[in-house]
Formats: C-alpha cells, sequence, structure tokens
C-alpha cells in the first residue's frame, strides 16, 4: 500500500512600488513601499485563473469520492491578507474545503520569510506563532505538520521546529540529504524527534514544471499514465508538493492541467494499493526508517536545492544583512506598523527577485519578478531599505 | 573559401564599431583558414597584416569617413562623387587583383559606402554578394531628417545581397520594416570584444561615443546634473569627438556643472583603454543603437553599465543596467545607486565579466562562415 500526499503551497508576496534613490528621506509612508494596484490585479488574476477554479474543482473531486481524496494546503499570512483585503469569498472557499475534513493545513512563517536563517531564532519563533494564530482564527485548528519556506530545513530548523511541538516537516528529497536513499519514506532529523517528509521532486516536478512541456517525453501527461508512474514507485508514501499556482496559473487551462487533477483521484483509486493521505495521516500511519543530516540549509529551489537562490549574489547577500540590521532598531522601537512593515520586506520573494542564477533557472525567475531583471530588483528594493533605515535613525 | 571583403575602416584608423568589428571579424576568419583579402581606403595610418590569410589592400585615398553626413563642411560639394570615385577603384583594384591571382567565392560589403562596388563586382563576377549593416541611415540620424539618398543605396545593396547580416534583431527588423527586405535572408550575428583590462577604479562615470545625435550625449548630461545634486563627487567624463561638441560643452555650461565634466575630445586607443578600465559606471544613452560595441568594452573592463533598452547589445546581453534614453531620472537612479551600493558594482562588474567570454569573434567568424556556406 502506497500513499499519495498532495500538497500545495498558496503564497503571494506583496510587491513593491517603484522606488527610486530621489524618494530616500522624503517622510514616505510605510504603505507607499507597497504597490496595491499591482498587487490587487495579479492577486485578482491568479484569484480567477487558478485559486477559484481549482477549490472548486477540488471540492467536488473530495464530494465524489467520499473524502477518500485529500490534500493540504499552506497559506501564507501574505496570501491570506490578500482574500481579505479583495476577496474573502476565496477565504470561504477554502473554508468550506476544510471542513469536508479531507482537507489538512500547514503551518510557516506567517510572512514566508528567510527568518528560519537569522543568527537568532527568536523572529522565525514569533512569526510561526502569528501563522498559528491565523490558522486558528480562520480554521480553528492547529496545524501539526510545519513547511518552512521553500522547504529551506537544516538540523537547527529541525531541532527548533520539533521544540515548538510540530510533529512532521517537510522539505525537499533531495540526493544531497538522502544520498542513495528514497525520498517515499519518513524520516527523522540526526538531533530531535520529527517526521520528515520528503518531496518526491521528479514526480512532482512532471506536474508542477514538465506538465505543458511539448518536448518533454512525457508529454502529454495523462491521469493514468501519471498514476501508473505512482503505482510503480517503492515505498509508504508519495509526496507532491508543488505550488498552488500550478493549476491554471504557471500552466494555464488551455494545457488540460484541469482535466488532468479531475482524472487524477479516479485513476489512482482504480489502482487498488494506492490511497491518498493528508500530511497528519502520512506521519500517524507511517514510521521512519533512517535519519537525515542537513548540517547546511536544503531547499526545494532551482537545481542547486539550497539557499543561493535567496543569497547567492553580494547583492542578496548585503539586502539580508541591511534587513537583518534594520530589524533590531525596528523592535527597539516599539513602533507596530514600522514592524508590519519590516516584516512584509522579510518576504523572500524580495530576494528571489535579486537573484542572478544561470539562464535555465533565471528563466524560472524572471517569469516570476516584477522587475526588469535582478538588478533593478537590487536597487529599488535596497533604496526601500535604505529609507526605512534613515527613518529609525 | 576566398572572400573580397570591401570596407572602409580597420584598425589603427577607426571611426566606430565597423572597424572594429572588421578587424575581429577577418583576423578570425583568417585564423579559421579562410583567406580574406580586405580592401579599404588609404589613410596615412598604414595597416597591414600579420596573418598569410589575411591581406589588407589599400585603395586609392579619400576624405570621407563612413559616419560622415553630406552637408558636413570640409567636404561640402564634393561628397557624392568622393564616394562613387571611390567606388569605382574598388572594382577595378578587385578586378585587376582576380587577373592576378584568381576569382573569390563571394564579395562581402560593410554598411553603405561600398555597396555600389559590391553590386558591381557581384554582377560581373557572378559571385554572392554579402553585406554586413552595422547601422542604417535611420541610426545615425537619430531617426530625424533621414537622407533619402543613403537609403536609396542601402535599400539597393539590401536588395542585390545573397545574404544579409545585422548586427542585432534590432537592426534585422529596421531592415524588414523601413526597407521592406524579407527576413528569410537575414542573418543576426552579434558583436564581441577583445577584452580590455580593469584599471584602479575611481568614482567616474564615463560616456564614450561620437558626439552625434545618434548617441545621445545629451541625455548623459541631463542626467548628470540630477546625480551631481545628490552625489556632489562624482566625476563625468565625455570622451570623444563629433558635430555635437560645443553644443554639449555649453549644455554643460548652462547646467553649471562643466567643473564636473570633462570632454576629452578624441582619445588614441591606449586612451580609450585606460578611460574604459578605471571607470566606476559607463552609459550607453544612444537615441538608435543597432548593436554598441563599446558597451561590451566597457564590461570587458570589469565597468558595469547602463544601456538603452533598445541597443541592439541589450538583447544580447543580461548582466546590464537597462534604460530608455530620454529617462534621466531613471538613468541618474541607476547612476547613483552604481555609485552608493558596492554590492550592486561588484556582481555587475563580476557576473558581466563571465558573460562578456561568450562574445568572441571566435564565435562571430564561425557564424559568418555558415553565412558564406549557406551562398556558396
Amino acid at each position: 500500500m502506497a500513499s499519495i500526499c498532495l500538497y500545495f503551497e498558496v503564497h503571494q508576496p506583496i510587491r513593491l512600488n517603484r522606488f527610486s534613490v530621489f524618494r530616500i528621506g522624503n517622510n514616505n509612508s510605510n504603505s507607499s513601499y507597497f504597490d496595491r494596484k499591482l498587487n490587487q490585479e495579479i492577486f485578482e488574476k491568479v484569484a480567477n485563473k487558478c485559486y477559484l477554479p481549482t477549490n472548486n474543482l477540488l471540492l467536488n473531486l473530495i464530494n465524489e469520492f467520499d473524502g477518500k481524496f485529500k490534500v493540504s494546503f499552506s497559506l501564507t499570512g501574505t496570501f491570506v491578507e490578500y482574500c481579505e483585503q479583495f476577496l474573502p469569498e476565496l477565504l470561504d472557499s477554502f473554508k468550506e474545503l476544510f471542513k469536508t475534513g479531507s482537507v489538512d493545513m500547514i503551518e510557516e512563517t506567517y510572512y514566508h520569510s528567510l527568518s528560519s536563517l537569522y543568527d537568532e531564532m527568536d523572529e522565525f519563533e514569533e512569526q510561526v506563532r502569528m501563522h498559528r494564530k491565523m490558522i486558528k482564527n480562520l480554521f480553528n485548528y492547529k496545524p501539526r505538520v510545519f513547511r518552512n519556506t521553500e522547504a529551506i530545513f537544516d538540523n537547527r530548523i529541525a531541532k527548533k521546529v520539533a521544540e515548538m511541538g510540530y510533529k512532521g516537516i517537510i522539505t525537499e528529497g533531495t540526493e544531497k540529504i538522502l544520498h542513495w536513499r528514497s525520498p517515499n519514506y519518513l524520516y527523522k532529523p540526526v538531533n530531535c524527534d520529527l517526521k520528515i517528509l520528503l518531496r518526491n521532486y521528479t514526480l512532482s516536478d512532471d506536474i508542477g514544471f514538465r506538465f505543458s512541456a511539448k518536448l518533454w517525453p512525457g508529454h502529454p501527461l495523462t491521469a493514468d499514465k501519471y498514476a501508473n508512474w505512482m503505482a510503480n514507485n517503492e515505498g509508504d508514501l508519495v509526496n507532491l508538493f508543488m505550488d498552488y499556482e500550478t493549476f491554471g496559473e504557471h500552466h494555464w487551462e488551455d494545457t488540460g492541467i484541469f482535466d488532468f487533477l479531475s482524472h487524477l483521484p479516479g485513476e489512482v483509486f482504480k489502482r487498488q494499493h494506492l490511497d491518498f493521505v493528508t500530511v497528519s495521516e502520512a506521519t500517524e500511519r507511517y514510521e521512519p526508517v533512517g535519519e537525515i543530516d542537513a548540517p547546511w540549509a536544503i531547499s526545494w529551489a532551482d537545481e542547486d536545492r539550497d539557499v543561493s537562490t535567496w543569497l547567492g549574489n553580494d547583492m542578496q547577500v548585503a539586502c539580508f544583512n541591511e534587513l537583518k540590521n534594520i530589524g533590531r532598531k525596528v523592535k527597539e522601537k516599539g513602533d507596530e506598523d514600522m514592524l508590519n512593515t519590516w516584516r512584509r520586506l522579510q518576504t523572500s520573494d524580495h530576494l528571489y527577485y535579486v537573484s542572478t542564477k544561470g539562464l535555465q533557472d533565471g528563466d524560472v525567475h524572471a517569469y516570476f519578478s516584477p522587475y526588469d531583471g535582478p538588478y533593478d530588483g537590487f536597487i529599488n528594493y535596497m533604496n526601500v531599505l535604505q529609507d526605512i533605515k534613515q527613518k529609525l535613525d | 573559401m576566398k572572400i573580397a571583403m570591401i570596407g572602409w575602416e580597420y584598425p589603427p584608423f577607426k571611426a566606430g564599431g565597423l572597424a572594429t568589428h572588421c578587424y575581429g571579424l577577418t583576423r578570425s576568419l583568417a585564423d579559421k583558414n579562410v583567406k580574406v583579402d580586405f580592401y579599404m581606403p588609404k589613410t596615412k595610418h598604414s595597416t597591414s597584416s600579420d596573418k598569410p590569410n589575411l591581406i589588407i589592400k589599400e585603395v586609392g585615398e579619400t576624405e570621407i569617413f563612413p559616419y560622415d553626413r553630406p552637408d558636413s563642411k570640409e567636404i561640402a560639394g564634393m561628397f557624392y562623387d568622393a564616394v562613387y570615385r571611390y567606388n569605382d577603384l574598388v572594382v577595378a583594384r578587385v578586378k585587376e587583383n582576380v587577373k592576378l591571382k584568381g576569382k573569390y567565392d563571394a564579395v562581402h560589403c560593410h554598411d553603405w559606402l561600398t555597396m555600389k562596388a559590391g553590386i558591381a563586382l557581384k554582377e560581373s563576377m557572378s559571385i554572392p554578394l554579402i553585406l554586413t549593416v552595422h547601422s542604417t541611415e535611420y541610426d545615425r540620424s537619430g531617426w530625424l531628417y533621414p537622407n533619402k539618398w543613403f537609403i536609396d543605396i542601402e535599400r539597393e545593396g539590401m536588395e542585390n545581397a545573397d545574404r544579409i547580416i545585422a548586427v542585432s534583431h534590432f537592426t534585422k527588423r529596421v531592415i524588414t520594416e523601413k526597407y521592406g527586405i524579407n527576413p528569410n535572408k537575414i542573418s543576426v550575428i552579434h558583436n564581441a570584444v577583445y577584452p580590455i583590462s580593469e584599471g584602479r577604479k575611481q568614482e567616474i562615470v564615463l560616456f564614450l561615443g561620437r558626439l552625434t545625435i545618434q548617441k545621445g550625449a545629451e541625455f548623459f548630461l541631463r542626467a548628470a546634473g540630477k546625480v551631481l545634486d545628490y552625489e556632489p563627487d562624482a566625476r563625468f567624463v565625455v570622451a570623444g569627438s563629433g558635430d555635437m561638441l560645443p553644443r554639449l560643452i555649453n549644455q554643460s555650461l548652462d547646467m553649471g556643472i562643466s567643473d564636473k565634466v570633462i570632454f576629452t575630445g578624441r582619445l588614441t586607443e591606449d586612451e580609450v583603454n585606460h578611460i574604459y578600465g578605471i571607470s566606476s559606471v559607463y552609459v550607453m544613452p544612444s537615441v538608435s543603437e543597432p548593436f554598441g560595441i563599446t558597451a561590451l568594452e566597457a564590461i570587458s573592463a570589469g565597468t558595469p553599465t547602463i544601456a538603452s533598452k533598445t541597443a541592439g547589445f541589450s538583447e544580447a546581453f543580461s548582466n546590464c543596467l537597462q534604460i530608455d534614453f530620454w529617462d534621466t531620472d531613471e538613468m541618474a537612479n541607476k547612476i547613483i545607486s552604481l555609485l552608493r551600493y558596492d554590492p550592486l558594482r561588484r556582481t555587475l562588474a563580476r557576473e558581466g565579466k563571465r558573460e562578456i567570454e561568450l562574445f568572441t569573434w571566435d564565435r562571430v567568424a564561425d557564424k559568418t562562415i555558415d553565412v558564406y556556406s549557406g551562398v556558396l
């Protein structure tokens, strides 16, 4: 028996306004840093193409298969804020999904930040608590499984997450930590008691990245073919983790992505030894088969599967350090609005836009970036940070 | 393979990218066993080749430069005559050479100046004509009052060419849209650079190019004024000569920044390399730029570069900053950011140098040989 664990990351960053050097020190309001119009536009566009139709489809599928089709979600705080501002009915539809009992919620940092990489873990803890509070308010639920921003994981993070009471943690099933071993089992960290769920990146990326790639030998990918691939995988679990925007946004409707999703549960249930589990159920049903040692941070991003996506060049490191320094001053000041602004600037996307990685990964970066390139991204972000710094002095 | 190539300028004589291109291309072709006879006007700087496959043939004498306008004072009245006379001389010289040394496989011309000769040779010797377009009359006039005489010659050359090489997709588009040429006979080959060594960096913001309407130096000065309000220690260098020099000097006086702007006039090759090496920012605010080899030169010397979005260079190169030439606020924003943020400068310099390694004359020669092979 193998269990399929489908989990979707649901996130939208709060993008910045164009902020030239000439605006530094001009008494800018905190809200003027953020491009409300662009953010609303993108959010509504993605909601219509992806969030609303996919939620609707998932609800139908759960009902059609009497709750045996199961999925898990991780909603970031910034995403939920967009829902509250622009589209409350989208939150309602997530609540409705959750009420079926076949949907699990995953914890993460409220701001989808890199706070797990700071020298002290206090900011990370605080942002996890904010997220916990948000999920409690929305769903009256306490998540048992944690997933750090972009699946960033190392021993230190695992230990902190275990201390905070979570049963499981999600990260990338990369050879860097697995070596010869399979991602289709649970593992535990070397230094604490926690169950690690590892993303099966081949099968996940078949949907997430390759689904609409006409040159890929697997194209066109049908639910039948894909269910066969999963059935042929050895192990307890097939962990399929991907951006929720895969459905309708990264792959548009005309690629057949929704047809694929709607046929998937039926094809899976045709195979007697396959079923679906939520992330919590996965950690309850199975036991770790080995240990994972991650002294250096890994992630699910780019080909490198490390943190070089956000901290890979001098510009990114400079912004990251500036951001940390500002944090100390913000906390001393005790200005709530400033604190919230600083936290919004911690969303990892801001540093992602500044990545100068090679062509192949770079193409993906360019697709998501609101800037003309990493250098423009740096100038804009750094200018905002400099303005905040001046306000604090 | 034996090519009769007809150019107008060749180092050490050099007024623009055409010379740089011909130099790099012919030397790399020679290394790849293509025999090239390069025909060019005799100048006071004599030039020669150290490669057996490459022979420089200097023809007659002329006062015309490829970037001259018919109305410029020194050559007024004799411009058109001089052009026709030179083309006739080239044709005679090539034919003479064929008698002595045998036939060419193809004739390859660069820009409008030698197109008449190229067409004549194609017809009389029944060999294919290849034409490289480094710029069009639209570029050189900054799209203001282009001269019909040049356009007609350019069109005639393009129509007669068996194959056209454009230095960018930007230029390919101009050739198809403004000259009505079939896009299928145009190949795009981006330019290349021989790297220049990096010097000890100073807080210098550099403009280097012909001071003509095409190159947009006036926008550079406007941005300089804005930068100086915020970064009073910055220095600006305008290197090059051209008909706009007096106007630009006046502009800097009117703006009250003449103590911060140095006009160097025309520089020698060593001086050019030196100034690239010690500058912290290079700006190429061209109004119309088919490619812009100077951007490659600056980056090869470790100098972060801000270039016009529409420049051919910008379509081919990632690790640079781009602006609209008229957007002097954004130009100033980027100059100031480069002066202030060391990590930005460092990353652009490092990533730029890495990317520049792809822009070799060896690659240009390979692609040019592909074009030759396609018509032979």
